[in-house]
């Protein structure tokens, strides 16, 4: 099977550019093994929200600031600026609202009550400028009986610090008696697949009567609706007297899955093939090109394309993989720049710096990446499986994906470094 | 300055929470003495929790040290009557690989038959049908009486039995002076290790079962015991990986016991002499690591790819004796001594030595020299009376739960019977939630952390995971050690409290996996650093002086 691109990932990073591609025209396949870190999504995504431990207000002046090898320095302020402001709309022809401004970031708030710098946030979710005075008045904190996953009292504390009242209810919804039977099923994910509307509207009605008895000014809650797109949501909001806001709850994360589900769908709604739980086992190379990958379903049947991407994330996704001696790229054994020294991994502490979230594939200005020291023409990675930044002291994972993406994407339709 | 207890005066005052101290308490309130246990940390938090949990036969110690081998096997014997509900019945094997000396395995059966432990020569065919697991070129292999034992369990219990028998037990207390008159000790003062608050507690007899740490404790008192600070680092692996212990059949030396326990299997140990200040503060090295796991592998090949959950250093509170300076060759023997007689101090004994195969025999030993100062003539029962949760005469079991909503005990509840025994009776399930799972790795559920918490002398996640094994399995606490601080929460009131608690639970657990941080060790770290500093932005609250509750 021959395509114009095959993107190794269907996450966040692999869907983006495969849309992208496949809008320009291209015929385009993503492998993908089935596991998004979207599923563990905060509700938000982050451009730079951290710079040495201090939060950054606006992420494209400090962007300016990153050393030379950082994946933002190569795409230089300018693209960055460009192509964040495509990322809102993009995820909107998917059915996926998101809010914020790359100019500025805003602060979510966390499943414990701290406040995280934050660029774009999913429909619904609380979010605020800022944190140290918050629009909220009054706050009701509502949640569902026998849900586990959300915390009440530390997002009281949260919100107390900053000196707002919080009065805290729990109520039984009738819809979910028989997922309460079951230990294992309450569970953020499975009590968005039943809600169905007359169970949100139960809700609603529980949640006023809150509002009436507390005088509260605003409802807080957890993200437990809107698996599938954001009627819930919508539906809650527009029957709840007061603002409803809802807070991301342990995984899995609902608003993740329902973003990575619609931007899969709106890939192969554009005609894109997104081969699902099947597995990149090898490449053949020649002459500096990656010809064809095989796949572990499709077996002796190898995918051929002019160019591929790779974006399998880090370690989590096992884009990147570790053994006692090594750390290494898994599928090809792409050069990877990482420490040879065990010990240099990580810190004792897991709050501390950990050296090993910044090991990823060796690769070049336009994102190329490298086999035993010779570039791959028309290989490029995207994503967390690139070396050179710390997305989680950084915080900047969700951008430094949606930014390489759409930046070899569009690479790749322009011909740059590669074929047409 | 007023006392925990009010007005009370002890008979004695047990210092140390590990399984040593925690039998001696009970051996006390069982012989009608008027007991207080305290503890500065949490129990098991020294070397109790921090070993193989192997139910010794005494076979190891079998050529080597005959009375060790000997105290072995009788206590191997008793705990199986006693603590049932802490004990699997695994058995054990000696093999021998080809690297091995086959005639180590003549002596070795010798020395096991006069020390009264049965050991069978199998033919190495059948050795692997009995443990499929084990090295399939094995040229020797010997069936001993081995098991396994769970010593927070274990401990916990004898805590229980002796509260039952009156014993007031104080956790996070530690002992920083003595209350002395001219030559004898009347008492303690402790600081409480959460607040720092000062207490005076005072009894006719102090009794120094501090393991490693009663080196301190002794200095404390005026007299001198000097131990031998032996560091023996553990692997622990994902899944039980073998269902019969395998031991190396050779003189004792690194990693030669594979050890199967609950839903995971452990290889160790290495032994290196370490500096007494360095026994609070523990880590793996990459070097034992790897001693380990090569050593490891040669018993069990698919060590090889499995995953490591964790590492983890205990101490061994050997007594010093000679210069040995890998302290492997030092008896385990125990140690108890009467300050009296030794150095001329009353009101001081120092239990010492032995191991946690032979802490009931320690306790007794304990608790005869106490009886016998203090005038008592009690009988020491310890040997014939089960533990709480190990009686065998209560009927109990599935078809006696008679709780109206359960049809058939859930695995949650099945598992807790497993860890509780017939103690998990108590465990409460009033509502539908009760039974939501905290824990889906070791299956713990609301119930039982609110059990645990309301009876097991819990206050933070750490001392949880002690009573239940909550965040011990293969997610090491990710996703359940969240949900149980939204539980504990509702007990302390203190959400700020709870958070940091929180951050350092989370912290622990990442300490002993960042030695074995590669394959889905260092993935599922990622995770955790995702969810919790990523997702949450818990590390905004993290802060070093935590660790004092992580112990």
């Amino acid at each position: 099977m021959k395509y114009d691109t095959i993107i190794i990932g269907g996450g966040m990073s692999g869907l983006v550019a495969g849309i992208r591609l496949r809008k320009a025209g291209q015929k385009v396949a993503i492998v993908s093994a089935g596991q998004s870190a979207l599923h563990f999504n905060s509700g938000s995504m982050s451009l730079l929200g951290h710079e040495q431990g201090r939060d950054v207000a606006n992420p494209l002046v400090a962007i300016e600031r990153l050393h030379p090898g950082h994946p933002y320095s190569k795409l230089g302020a300018e693209t960055i600026r460009k192509y964040a402001s495509e990322v809102a709309p993009l995820f909107a022809e998917a059915g996926v609202t998101l809010k914020g401004s790359a100019e500025r970031n805003h602060y979510r708030l966390t499943p414990i009550g701290m406040f995280k710098p934050a660029w774009l946030t999913l429909e619904g979710y609380a979010s605020v400028d800022d944190p140290k005075s918050l629009p909220w008045g009054k706050v009701l904190v509502v949640n569902v009986a026998g849900f586990v996953d959300f915390y009440p009292q530390f997002i009281e504390l949260g919100l107390s610090k900053a000196g707002l009242e919080c009065v805290s209810r729990t109520f039984i919804l009738p819809g979910l008696e028989t997922l309460r039977k079951s230990a294992t099923e309450m569970r953020a994910t499975n009590i968005a697949r039943v809600l169905k509307d007359e169970v949100v509207l139960e809700m609603a009605s529980q949640i006023n009567s809150y509002l009436k008895e507390t005088g509260s000014d605003t409802v807080l809650m957890p993200a437990i609706l809107g698996l599938y797109d954001e009627n819930p949501i919508r539906l809650l909001r527009s029957k709840v007297v007061k603002p409803i806001h809802l807070v991301s709850t342990m995984p899995m994360s609902v608003g993740g899955m329902r973003a990575q589900m619609s931007l899969c769908k709106y890939f192969q709604k554009l005609g894109g093939t997104y081969l699902i739980g099947d597995k990149v086992t090898a490449g053949r190379f020649e002459d500096g090109s990656l010809k064809a990958v095989s796949t572990q379903n499709l077996g002796d049947m190898p995918l051929e394309a002019d160019n591929f991407i790779l974006a399998t994330g880090s370690f989590f996704s096992h884009g990147l993989e570790a053994n006692p001696t090594s750390i290494y790229e898994p599928i090809f054994g792409l050069d990877v720049e990482a420490s040879e020294h065990r010990p240099e991994w990580c810190d004792m502490d897991i709050y501390k710096k950990q050296n090993y979230m910044q090991y990823g594939v060796v690769n070049d200005d336009d994102f190329h990446v490298f086999l035993q020291g010779r570039r791959i023409d028309n290989l490029r990675a995207v994503g967390a499986v690139l070396s050179g930044c710390n997305s989680m002291k950084e915080e900047s994972g969700g951008g430094v994906s949606l930014m390489t993406s759409l930046k070899v994407a569009d690479d790749i339709l322009n011909g740059k470094g590669g074929k047409k | 300055m007023d006392n925990k207890f009010g007005k009370k005066h002890y008979d004695v005052i047990v210092i140390g929470g590990g399984a040593t101290g925690a039998g001696t308490a009970r051996d006390c309130a069982m012989r009608g003495l008027k007991t207080l246990l305290v503890e500065r940390f949490d129990f098991t938090a020294g070397a109790t929790g921090r070993n193989h949990g192997l139910l010794h036969s005494g076979a190891r110690y079998a050529v080597t040290d005959q009375e060790s081998a000997t105290e072995c096997i009788k206590e191997n014997m008793i705990l199986r009557r006693i603590a049932r509900h802490c004990v699997e019945d695994t058995g054990g094997l000696f093999v021998t690989l080809p690297e091995d000396d086959l005639d180590y395995q003549k002596k070795f059966v010798e020395a096991c038959m006069k020390a009264g432990i049965s050991a069978e020569v199998l033919d190495p065919k059948e050795a692997l049908l009995i443990e499929p697991a084990v090295n399939k070129d094995i040229i020797g292999a010997v069936r001993v009486p081995d098991g396994a034992i769970d010593p927070f369990r274990l401990t916990v219990a004898n805590v229980v039995s002796a509260r039952r028998d009156g014993a007031d037990v104080l956790t996070y207390h530690e002992v920083v002076a003595f209350e002395r008159e001219q030559n004898r000790l009347t008492g303690v003062r402790l600081r409480d290790t959460r607040t720092g608050e000062e207490t005076v507690e005072h009894a006719d007899l102090m009794i120094n079962a501090g393991g490693i740490w009663g080196h301190h404790i002794a200095e404390l008192a005026g007299v001198k015991v000097n131990m031998f600070p032996a560091k023996g680092a553990l692997l622990i692996f994902g899944h039980r990986v073998n269902d019969v212990v395998i031991n190396r059949c050779r003189k004792p030396a690194d990693a030669d016991i594979l050890v199967p326990g609950d839903t995971i299997s452990l290889i160790g140990t290495t032994s290196t002499r370490l500096p007494y200040d360095q026994i609070d503060n523990m880590e793996v090295t990459p070097e034992e690591v790897d001693i380990l796991l090569r050593e490891g592998i040669k018993i069990a090949p698919s060590l090889a790819y499995t995953r490591i959950l964790r590492a983890y250093a205990g101490v061994r509170p050997l007594v010093a004796a000679d210069n040995d300076p890998s302290g492997r060759t030092i008896s385990r023997g125990i140690v108890c001594l009467d300050h009296a007689t030794r150095d001329g101090l009353d009101g001081f004994i120092t239990i010492t030595g032995g191991k946690l195969m032979t802490y009931r025999l320690m306790a007794e030993w304990a608790t005869d020299l106490a009886c016998k100062k203090l005038g008592r003539t009690a009988k020491c029962q310890t040997a014939e009376t089960p533990l709480p949760g190990s009686e065998l005469d209560k009927s109990y079991g599935p078809e006696d739960h008679k709780k109206s909503h359960i049809i058939e005990l859930s695995t949650d509840q099945k598992a807790a019977e497993g860890r509780h025994g017939s103690l998990s009776e108590q465990i409460e399930y009033k509502t539908e939630d009760d039974e939501a799972l905290v824990c889906e790795c070791e299956q713990v559920s609301v119930g039982e952390i609110k059990y645990a918490i309301e009876h097991l002398h819990v206050g933070n996640l750490i001392n949880l995971r002690r009573r239940t094994r909550m965040g011990m399995g293969t997610c090491q606490g990710e996703l359940c050690a969240c949900r149980a601080a939204g539980i504990l929460v509702n007990y302390n009131k203190c959400a700020e409290r709870t958070l940091r608690d929180l951050s350092s639970f989370i912290n622990e657990r990442w300490k002993g996996m960042y030695p074995v941080s590669w394959g889905e060790t260092l993935v599922e770290g990622q995770f955790m650093s995702w969810l919790y500093e990523g997702v949450c932005g818990i590390d905004q609250l993290a802060r070093p002086e935590d660790l004092i509750d992580a112990k």
